[in-house]
């Protein structure tokens, strides 16, 4: 009995295909591009690869399908010459002589030895920020323009090369460790008709390897053979896609035999050119002059590991970085965050400040030369003339047009940080911390799975706390997708008792086999009264129904047992493996009821039936695809009678029954499943019939024509089902419940009091998704359902201009407006997306509190995605757990992978990834709300810091006959940015508290402060320009105005105004840090501390101009009258607005602020006495 | 702890946290998972911290503060900068008379006698030490091309007589180089001044010690020698008896520390006895140092000192302003918190309680 099935099937549920279903459309375009990401803030570990590349188009087709048409269609077009590569089995020299492929050994690291300099500088300088400064640094070096000394000018640039580079080359350090390791770990190669060890970089294209169970496979291969006599391999591929169950691997029937060396000459494979599509794969085999075609279900992948098979033989396709895991080895691409491309506006107006400044200092410059131009020779500080050499001639004079052209270089070079390029480094740097944080939260830490959180994006950090939409998935995000069994409805009978106790003793049913007692891994509570059935009933006619019933559950599927060892050797458990959760339930659920699957070859499969050990030929198996939404299985029983059993979706199902027989049991079935799927539970009608030898006959020679079809086999093959799947007598019904995660309702309803619309899109029914929606308090009872349910665009027209007058009027009628959920189907979003339509949908969406979106496919999410996107400012996040979701996660500003039972696609593709979807509301409301409120402060701080120290330079350089001289010493200058004032900015965008994690859980409102961008705009920008205006005035002119007309020297002078804004602006930060903590008190008067340190070091150095200023001016007492004068004045307009503010339009936080510090007081009195007693 | 908005959901995840902002960390909480590390208050961002709030309290405090602190600075600092007594006499136009390019013409020849009497008349008694400084206007001393022509490393050390490259154009002259070097050393100011009383007494100038001390210990050294200096074509100022070391001129010390301002002073001396009011003194002055070609302005000053230095009344000024505006806000807060004060941490003032419904 040969089984071809493909590799992906068994999607067994009546709910949305899931991770199966993205199977790419085509195998060139968009896969083949194999950029290796350059992110040098995350380090790529092998560990995390795997997903596929979901372009925004072409990757997935709406309606694409399953991996086994898919693949067929593609086998039917021949793989051209010049697209394929040819293997020769066993033969690596031949195989590799005409084009030399790659050897098997991998280097995820970036550089080596020689390259890291320039490489790593190349990729430094593609920032903007980098190449700025060096832009600067160079001008500065050209003699003319040279402000700054030669070192005092690079320094800043190349400290920050300097740490950079050291953070990359020991991130690339630890990938050649791990390189290394991978290369040189051994595998068993034939060479010279024997098995010998060999490290994995010298494994060769063509080479056969036999590897054993719990082997790491080494590079991708075709497999030849396996212990199975069928040929059947399992294998896991948690390294490549995250997807923890097994997976079945085929040898080709020709191949068996195959590494037999003798066999093995003469045999070719050809393939397609490597490429990144892990479930993809075409090929063909020449053995003795026959074509075998090869699809994805025929070869191992790099990274997987083999189980439950002793051993296996395969040829090697593919290898080193030309394995689909290598070339998938590429990070999520990158969003840029909506406060960062807001703050880009800002930076525009500041860079037309400077050149303002610019201007007007070299237009001045300009003056004072025209006006001076017959003193310039001979003004004592000027003298144009150089007299030292024989001629006469001009010294660093370059005619009027030049000097003012020069100028202006010039004050772009001392007016350089007016652009706080810096700010985007260490905006990267809070932004690591704040991911610290984020990963830490033991809020946001699964103790089931202990999985933390995951920051894959460092770059959309503080969009969190800007959520207008969130956009979830249902299955696997706010359901655990763990499925439970609960109701059965057995030929019209509906069981659905109490499911508190186990079948026996509380260990549950358990089959002895050999002396060795095997236990289900999950246990499954039972129905009492289907339990008695059971055991008396055995030849009641509602014994055999309840029988069959079983058999089919344990038998129509594709699941795997697998036994593990338990602490007691007499004991095993049996753990199911498969790729459908939906048939993992219901084998446990049959486990439960006494019908234990404890074997599966691909011939046969033994069931212990309530002790009795059965033994059952698969005769043929038709895995499930999305037009049929169901699948059979021939078992061949016991005494010899052919059976067809076959189970799937209601819809498709009821069309195949034979309405004739049993009327009331299909009428009572179906009002069952109505009453299971109003529930919220997943349901499934399972259908059998017995064949005759001559139907078996009959189907069997057509089964076999079509799987050894090489053309068109998958259509032969469905045609084949569907003549078999006919004249089903009904067995019953089962409904699965899919569990909501723990605090889903909580969350959604924290989410919705935070102004956040939650939208839910799945592939459910709609009666499930809306059932879902009322049990995650999404949908109330107070709320009007518009549901648009059309397949039409009229239609879909109609309803929507109906939907629109039934909102309008509810939100206009009365003062408690009804609130509205609007519940829409894939089918109506068809005709609606990409149509004039869409313009409607959105405005009747926008009214409404709650929207649902059921029967969607992986592409319309990313459009109902775009729908908001394109219309509206706000900031959009979506949250999934399957592929499927992978294009939503992708479009959405923010996306959020849950790292669940669903492998690892939609992490992948994600910004962030979490283990429940509970932890959404920490997120958002807390660490969201932080990070914004943080950055968007730190953005303003950084702005305001670095124009206050250019306004005073600026304010100097009027006084100088416009010149660009600057009293601030150069070295202060180079260091106020990277030590003065750099430290409390990022310690304070990191740690600071503006409201306490339990005040913003609890009052999930204080999220709006976000999305009304209450701590970044445009009103606190243009403030803020003003205030530095004010305090950079303060600073200068009250030392000029009181050193006028005294001995005082530039240095002195230089220095108070070095101090004075060094202190200003600390105490600047000072007065806004809302949470006091050590780091915070550490890290400003530190940078206090740190400054007055390096004025003094600088004014010990005797060749310096400034030498033992700083001790002369300390000595005079108007040096520390104008220091505290200059701090005071210039925060009083601050200080006097934050009191104003804060008096007469109090925002949310500064209340909550006030609670959280007195609220006890008004609330409890309690002893805890705080300061506050005058205005209470 | 949290109050009174009925639809504040329950969260379990909540970590208890005390109102004063420090959390109260679980302590005895459950022995989690092996991976997991303990509960630490730094991960959790839950470190003990203060949060200060703008209480009326301390707004007013604030103010009041600034008040007492700044009224008496500004007060005492207005004395003592009326107690200074200050001569200023601009003497540039007084000393040659003429269009500007006489004046320019005299004061280049080698040959014309530049001494010049001017005589001041005491308003009120000078006490001593009695600062004798000359003032220029419109020079720019801190003029870019200015202030980086000079040498450092030649003023102090010996062996790096011919660092002059950063001095240029005055690095060389006649192929050797010039010590010291530079604009600012070029341009010395050579204007000198004695003065006598009416009763023809003379009042001995104090020359000595004029510099910082540190300047002459280590940045002007003892056994550097003024050389080849003014010996170009164009004489910019002042010379230097070439017998003595730089640390000991300290005309130029005190120059080279270039000024801050175009408008600057720089001591010329000390008088050491007192004035009494009424008293002319007469200066004899040598009217050497060229401004005239640029317009600008000298002055001789001669003047007292007080605790704070120099006659200015800016700082007290200052300060009076600022504690006076403080006193004034500290006032007006006073008055709107006692008319109409916010009860502060009142959950009502929250916008969602200001318009219930309104999301």
């Amino acid at each position: 009995m040969t089984s071809d099935h493909s590799s992906y099937a068994a999607e067994m549920s009546s709910d949305e295909p899931k991770s199966a279903d993205l199977q790419p459309a085509s195998s060139g375009g968009s896969f083949s591009h194999r950029s290796i990401s350059s992110n040098t803030w995350r380090a790529n570990s092998i560990k995390e690869v795997g997903v596929i590349e979901l372009g925004s188009k072409g990757g997935v087709r709406y309606g694409s399908r399953k991996g086994g048409s898919s693949s067929m269609s593609m086998s039917r077009r021949e793989i051209r010459d010049e697209d394929s590569r040819l293997v020769y089995v066993n033969d690596p020299v031949k195989s590799n002589e005409s084009l030399e492929f790659a050897g098997n050994s991998v280097s995820t690291s970036k550089y080596n030895v020689l390259t890291f300099l320039p490489r790593n500088l190349f990729e430094q300088f593609h920032r903007v920020a980098y190449v700025y400064f060096l832009i600067i640094a160079i001008l500065n070096q050209l003699p003319q323009l040279a402000v700054f000394g030669r070192f005092a000018s690079i320094l800043p640039l190349s400290m920050v090369l300097l740490v950079t580079a050291v953070k990359d080359g020991y991130e690339d350090w630890r990938r050649h460790r791990s390189d290394r390791i991978e290369n040189n770990r051994l595998s068993s190669v034939l060479v010279n008709n024997t098995f010998e060890q060999k490290k994995w970089k010298d494994i060769q294209v063509g080479e056969i390897i036999r590897f054993s169970a719990n082997d790491t496979i080494p590079c991708d291969m075709v497999l030849l053979s396996t212990s199975d006599p069928t040929g059947v391999a399992y294998i896991q591929t948690i390294n490549l896609d995250g997807e923890s169950n097994l997976k079945t691997r085929y040898a080709k029937q020709e191949t068996l035999r195959i590494h037999e060396v003798e066999k093995s000459s003469g045999v070719t494979i050809k393939c397609e050119k490597p490429n990144r599509n892990i479930y993809g794969f075409l090929g063909t085999m020449e053995v003795d002059h026959k074509q075998v075609s090869l699809g994805p279900s025929n070869i191992v992948l790099r990274g997987c590991v083999l189980k439950n098979t002793s051993w296996a033989v395969g040829v090697v396709v593919y290898t080193g970085m030309e394995t689909k895991v290598m070339l998938n080895n590429s990070g999520a691409q990158s969003k840029r965050s909506h406060l960062e491309a807001r703050m880009n506006r800002e930076i525009i107006i500041l860079s037309f400040f400077l050149v303002a400044l610019c201007s007007i200092v070299s237009i001045l410059a300009g003056i004072w030369l025209r006006r001076h131009r017959d003193e310039l020779d001979i003004m004592p500080f000027y003298r144009r003339k150089d007299y030292s050499g024989e001629d006469v001639d001009n010294y660093k004079y370059y005619g009027w047009g030049m000097e003012i052209f020069f100028t202006f270089l010039m004050s772009v070079i001392v007016f350089q940080i007016m652009i706080p390029i810096a700010l985007y480094i260490s905006m990267e740097l809070v932004r690591l911390g704040q991911a610290y944080f984020m990963i830490r939260d033991d809020n946001m830490c699964d103790e089931s799975t202990n999985s933390r959180f995951q920051c894959r994006a460092l770059n959309v950090n503080e969009d969190l706390g800007q959520i207008k939409y969130v956009f979830s998935d249902k299955t696997g995000t706010l359901t655990e997708n763990k499925m439970e069994f609960q109701f059965a409805s057995i030929f019209g009978v509906d069981y659905n008792g109490e499911k508190t106790e186990f079948y026996g003793e509380q260990g549950g049913y358990y089959a002895e086999v050999d002396g060795l007692i095997l236990k289900p891994k999950m246990k499954v509570g039972v129905d009492g009264e289907l339990v008695r059935l059971l055991k008396t009933g055995n030849d009641t006619n509602i014994g055999k129904q309840i029988y069959d019933f079983f058999l089919a559950l344990a038998s129509c599927n594709t699941i795997v047992p697998i036994l593990e060892d338990t602490s007691n050797t007499a004991e095993k458990l049996i753990d199911y493996q498969g790729e459908s959760p939906d048939e993992q339930a219901l084998v446990y659920a049959a486990a439960a009821y006494g019908f234990m699957l404890i074997e599966r070859t691909s011939g046969h499969i033994v069931i212990d039936v309530l002790g009795d050990r059965q033994r059952f030929n698969v005769l043929g198996m038709h895995e499930f695809d999305s037009d049929r939404k169901r699948m059979s299985v021939i078992l061949g029983c016991p005494d010899s009678t052919v059976k067809v059993f076959v189970k799937g979706a209601d819809t498709t199902m009821f069309n195949v029954i034979d309405k004739s027989k049993n009327k009331d049991v299909i009428t009572a079935t179906e009002s069952h499943l109505h009453a299971y799927s109003s529930v919220g539970l997943r349901t499934l009608v399972m259908g059998m019939r017995g064949l005759t030898s001559q139907e078996f006959e009959q189907w069997r020679s057509s089964y076999e024509a079509a799987t050894n079809a090489l053309m068109g086999r998958a259509r032969l093959l469905r045609k084949v089902a569907i003549n078999l799947e006919t004249n089903l007598s009904i067995v019953g019904a089962s409904g699965i419940e899919d569990k909501l995660q723990q605090g889903v309702p909580e969350a959604i309803e924290s989410l919705r009091m935070a102004n956040i619309k939650v939208w839910v899109l799945t592939g459910d029914k709609q009666e499930t998704a809306i059932s879902i929606g009322y049990s995650s308090k999404l949908l109330t009872s107070k709320m009007t359902q518009i549901i648009i349910n059309n397949n039409s665009t009229d239609s879909c027209k109609r309803s929507l201009e109906d939907a629109l007058i039934v909102s309008r009027k509810a939100t206009t009628s009365g003062e408690n407006p009804r609130l509205l959920a609007l519940i829409i189907d894939g089918t109506s979003l068809v005709y609606i997306l990409d149509s004039e339509l869409e313009e409607q949908l959105f405005e009747l969406a926008s009214k409404c509190a709650v929207v649902l979106c059921c029967r969607v496919a992986p592409l319309q999410k990313a459009g109902i995605v775009m729908l908001i996107k394109n219309r509206t400012n706000d900031l959009t996040l979506a949250i999934g757990d399957g592929a499927n979701d992978v294009s939503m996660i992708q479009k959405a500003d923010v996306g959020i992978g849950i790292s669940g039972q669903e492998g690892r696609q939609a992490v992948m593709a994600s910004d962030f990834a979490m283990a429940q979807f509970r932890f959404l509301v920490p997120l958002l409301l807390v660490h969201g709300h932080w990070n914004y409120q943080r950055m968007g402060y730190m953005i303003l701080y950084n702005f305001y810091r670095n124009a206050v120290f250019v306004l005073v330079l600026f304010w100097y350089v009027l006084y100088t006959a416009f010149t660009l001289s600057t009293a601030i010493n150069e070295w202060s200058s180079v260091l106020y940015s990277v030590i003065y004032t750099s430290i409390p900015t990022i310690v304070v965008g990191i740690l600071d508290k503006d409201l306490s994690r339990t005040s913003l859980l609890n009052h999930p409102q204080l999220y709006g402060s976000g999305q009304k961008q209450e701590s970044y705009n445009g009103t606190l920008f243009w403030l803020t320009m003003a205030d530095t205006l004010w305090q950079s005035m303060v600073a200068f002119f009250i030392p000029l105005l009181a050193y006028r007309k005294t001995d005082i020297d530039g240095s002195s002078i230089g220095d108070l105004w070095t101090l004075a804004v060094v202190f200003l602006v600390n105490l600047h930060l000072a007065m806004d840090v809302t949470t006091w903590t050590w780091i915070i008190h550490a890290s400003i008067w530190g940078s206090i501390v740190a400054t007055i340190i390096c004025v003094i070091i600088i004014d010990v150095i005797p060749i310096l101009p400034g030498y033992w200023a700083i001790f002369h001016l300390a000595g005079d007492g108007s040096f520390w009258f104008c220091l505290i004068a200059i701090i005071v004045a210039s925060l009083i307009p601050r200080f006097v607005l934050k009191t104003v503010i804060q008096r007469y339009r109090p925002s949310d936080i500064q209340i909550m602020g006030e609670v959280e510090k007195f609220g006890d007081l008004n609330e409890s009195g309690s002893a805890e006495i705080e300061m506050n007693q005058p205005q209470r | 702890m949290m109050n009174s908005n009925p639809s504040t959901p329950m969260n379990a995840h909540a970590p208890s946290s005390s109102s004063g902002g420090a959390g109260s960390p679980d302590s005895n909480a459950p022995r989690r998972n092996s991976k997991r590390p303990k509960y630490s208050r730094f991960t959790q961002q839950e470190l003990p911290a203060c949060k200060p709030i703008l209480t009326p309290k301390w707004v007013i405090s604030a103010f009041m503060l600034v008040t007492i602190v700044f009224i008496p600075i500004g007060l005492t600092s207005l004395l003592a900068s009326r107690d200074v007594v200050e001569i200023i006499d601009r003497y540039d136009n007084a000393c040659v008379q003429g269009s500007k390019s006489q004046k320019v013409q005299h004061i280049q020849s080698q040959t014309t006698n530049k001494t010049c009497v001017r005589s001041l008349t005491v308003t009120k008694r000078m006490k001593q030490p009695i600062y004798v400084y000359y003032q220029l206007d419109n020079f720019y001393q801190n003029h870019r091309r200015y202030v980086k022509s000079r040498s450092d490393n030649q003023l102090r050390n010996l062996g790096d007589e011919n660092d002059t490259s950063s001095c240029k154009p005055e690095n060389d002259a006649n192929g050797m180089s010039i010590v010291p070097c530079g604009l600012v050393a070029w341009s010395l100011f050579n204007d000198t001044y004695s003065f006598s009383t009416s009763n023809n007494s003379q009042l001995a100038i104090n020359k000595r010690h004029i510099s910082w001390k540190s300047d002459r210990d280590e940045k002007f050294g003892s056994d550097v020698f003024p050389k080849n200096f003014q010996n170009s074509s164009f004489i910019g100022g002042g010379r230097l008896n070439e017998s003595l070391p730089l640390n000991e001129q300290e005309d130029l010390i005190v120059w080279m520390r270039t000024a801050a301002l175009p408008t600057f002073r720089k001591l010329y001396g000390k008088i050491e006895v007192d004035i009494e009011a009424g008293e002319t003194i007469n200066v004899v002055l040598e009217n050497r140092y060229n401004t005239y070609s640029f317009s600008g302005k000298k002055k001789l000053v001669l003047s007292t000192t007080s605790w704070l230095g120099g006659k200015n009344n800016f700082i007290g000024i200052a300060y009076l302003a600022v504690g006076g505006l403080c006193f004034l806000l500290a006032t007006t807060f006073t008055i709107i918190y006692l008319v109409k004060p916010r009860h502060l941490g009142d959950p009502n003032y929250l916008s969602w309680n200001r318009n219930p419904g309104g999301h």
